[in-house]
């Protein structure tokens, strides 16, 4: 018998000491430590678990299902929101595919949000449409796979997801509000925070780069319209510019300019990620060795292809953590649109439980809530490493 | 190669004169005048901050002059961008930390310019850009990224990168000097190819052996001036002035 072997057997207790002694227990102030911050997880861990399983009644959940993810959007325009939710869910699924496997660690994640959606929030039709849904998301995935050793289609895969992207958000709105569809003020529900993240991102994010090329550019006039663009926008809080575009601007803007107050939200949350990406993007920009814009010039290219193909590749690439990071911020901030009187679905869960059957149920309604947001920016959050992975950030 | 005789009647594919460069209170060039023939091969060497790398990224504008001329092809270097584009388009210009694009493969690195700038299809602009890797000796790295190769294969695909825009001149400002010892040989090759083949070509380097066997004329830089001009029998065997002995004693 090795030495290995007889340490083996001599128990795994003695592993699991030895482990304690050095992680946890190595000095007396670290075990004062340990048994302090134990005890502290010990009963908030059980508290919680005790409230979540056993005490907690989430009927005010299932009732107020609607409210929370819809808001007062009227009954019989549901049908409205499915062609474009299974866009994007084609979509993710088929960019998903063209990008890389799926890890096992992201099909136990998507495993189990998707359980919890089926067996706790969609039943009967919703649940029919949502699983066809998934469904088609996990056949696009596998279109994208079948793409992986044959470059032509997978090209053509490439061009159409970005056009699908990037028609979505029009497509959505148009699904939404157009013949005789919904009016924008009655978007509410998570729907609503979900338009207004991804309009925010989807207007943003270019404008952003628009801003920061115009910032790092050697026009004086550009870069001094962007500058003060980007100056005046992070000077104030969101909450300040949100009351600004509800309160303020209307006095000042001729009457044709008068948009509903939703749209004016969605062009703030733009300005407002524009603002903050743009200086995020400048950073990225002035990362990139200047030798790369010297040799793609030496070459012949003019300024605007040496920015689209060579500089701002690399300045995005550098800065994705920070984009993504950004983003997640914007999906949270799109509960602040409450304060103007939307109701979101932290207003639709404060709807509920000012209900009088509900009354005391607040922790019920603001846990499932952060579950919700929490599960948003987690997608994103791993999305941010899938993409770094993927263009070999770290490997330069 | 070249052939001292007839060197005078043949057209000057570059012209210099009285070119100073400026950096702030700095002057970096204090009137160069030379002109490069239709197939020759001009090295340029002399001390570190003797100006040679800044004149040799004069003549692709990458730094601008501040006074003389500078005609390259018959075209004058002025702030006229379509100018400016179409001498860059032909003039290659290889630099001393290679300057690939490390987020583009190898095959992409050769073929976006030619497709971008001239036009050419993207089927013909990888043909080429085989052809190239073929010539520069690493054809089995096409698909790979620039920082899957060693320093010398870097090099010799920016090299072919320079190439794949049929350049009527190609520039080097000092291509081995970034480069281990084991490699500078292999990058010196594809560079002696080149010469033979009639490229017109400007060196800046230090590989003085190298230097004699390929180059036509010598041009010794210091302090912002050519201080000696010559053929390398010349500069080599008897130098004129003092500063390029002295020069020539310390690196040889």
């Amino acid at each position: 018998m090795t030495l290995a072997d007889t340490k083996r057997h001599s128990s795994d207790t003695g592993a699991a000491r030895g482990w304690l002694s050095k992680n946890l227990f190595s000095s007396p102030s670290n075990s004062v430590l340990t048994v302090v911050v134990g005890s502290f997880l010990f009963f908030v861990l059980y508290a919680a678990v005790k409230f979540i399983f056993f005490d907690a009644d989430w009927t005010i959940i299932s009732v107020n299902k609607r409210l929370i993810f819809l808001g007062r959007y009227p009954q019989g325009e549901e049908w409205r929101v499915w062609p474009p939710l299974w866009l994007v869910f084609g979509l993710g699924g088929l960019s998903y595919g063209l990008l890389a496997r799926a890890s096992r660690r992201d099909l136990v994640w998507l495993g189990v949000i998707l359980a919890f959606i089926l067996g706790f929030l969609a039943h009967g039709g919703v649940g029919l449409l949502f699983g066809g849904a998934t469904l088609f998301a996990i056949a696009a995935y596998r279109v994208g796979r079948m793409a992986e050793d044959r470059p032509r289609l997978r090209s053509r895969l490439r061009r159409a997801v970005i056009v699908g992207w990037l028609v979505l958000i029009p497509f959505t709105v148009v699904m939404i509000a157009a013949f005789g569809g919904v009016r924008p003020a009655l978007w509410g529900g998570l729907l609503l925070n979900v338009l207004l993240a991804i309009v925010g991102i989807g207007v943003g994010l270019p404008l952003g780069i628009l801003l920061a090329l115009a910032r790092a550019s050697s026009l004086p006039v550009l870069k001094a319209v962007s500058t003060a663009i980007i100056e005046v926008t992070r000077g104030g809080p969101l909450v300040a510019w949100l009351f600004i575009s509800r309160f303020v601007l209307p006095a000042f803007l001729p009457d044709w300019l008068q948009v509903d107050p939703i749209i004016s939200a969605m062009f703030i949350v733009s300005l407002f990620t524009g603002a903050y990406v743009a200086e995020i993007v400048r950073g990225g920009l002035q990362s990139v060795d200047p030798g790369q814009s010297e040799a793609a010039h030496a070459l012949g290219l003019n300024t605007f292809n040496v920015t689209l193909f060579i500089v701002l590749p690399q300045a995005i690439r550098a800065v994705i953590p920070a984009l993504i990071s950004q983003m997640i911020a914007l999906w949270k901030d799109t509960t602040l649109f409450t304060i103007l009187g939307f109701t979101d679905a932290l207003g639709g869960a404060e709807a509920a439980f000012s209900q009088t059957e509900f009354i005391g149920r607040q922790k019920e309604a603001l846990l499932f809530i952060a579950l919700l947001f929490w599960s948003g920016s987690l997608g994103m959050s791993r999305l941010s490493q899938r993409f770094e992975k993927v263009l070999g950030i770290g490997e330069r | 190669m070249t052939d001292n005789d007839s060197i005078d009647a043949r057209v000057p594919i570059i012209i210099c004169e009285d070119v100073t460069v400026s950096f702030g209170d700095f002057q970096a060039l204090k009137g160069i005048s030379a002109r490069v023939y239709e197939q020759e091969v001009v090295v340029i060497f002399g001390p570190s901050g003797s100006g040679k790398s800044t004149f040799i990224r004069t003549i692709n504008r990458l730094e601008e002059h501040d006074g003389g001329r500078i005609v390259v092809d018959g075209i004058e270097l002025n702030d006229d961008v379509g100018n400016l584009e179409q001498i860059r388009s032909e003039i290659g210009m290889v630099f001393q930390q290679f300057n690939l694009f490390p987020h583009l493969s190898v095959m992409r690195n050769i073929t976006l310019a030619p497709q971008k700038v001239r036009g050419v299809p993207k089927q013909e602009a990888e043909e080429q850009a085989m052809e190239l890797l073929e010539r520069v000796g690493i054809p089995e790295q096409a698909q790979k990224f620039p920082t899957q190769l060693s320093g010398g294969q870097q090099q010799r695909v920016a090299i072919a990168r320079a190439l794949a825009m049929k350049p009527k001149i190609m520039l080097f400002d000092e291509p081995t000097s970034a480069l281990d010892p084991e490699m500078i040989k292999e990058v010196l090759d594809v560079m002696g190819e080149l010469a033979h083949s009639g490229m017109t070509m400007m060196i800046v380097t230090h590989e003085m052996g190298f230097a004699r066997e390929v180059a036509d004329r010598f041009l010794f830089f210091d302090e912002g001036l050519v201080v000696e001009e010559g053929t390398p029998e010349q500069i080599f065997t008897n130098p004129k002035e003092d500063r390029t002995k002295l020069f020539l004693s310390q690196i040889l």
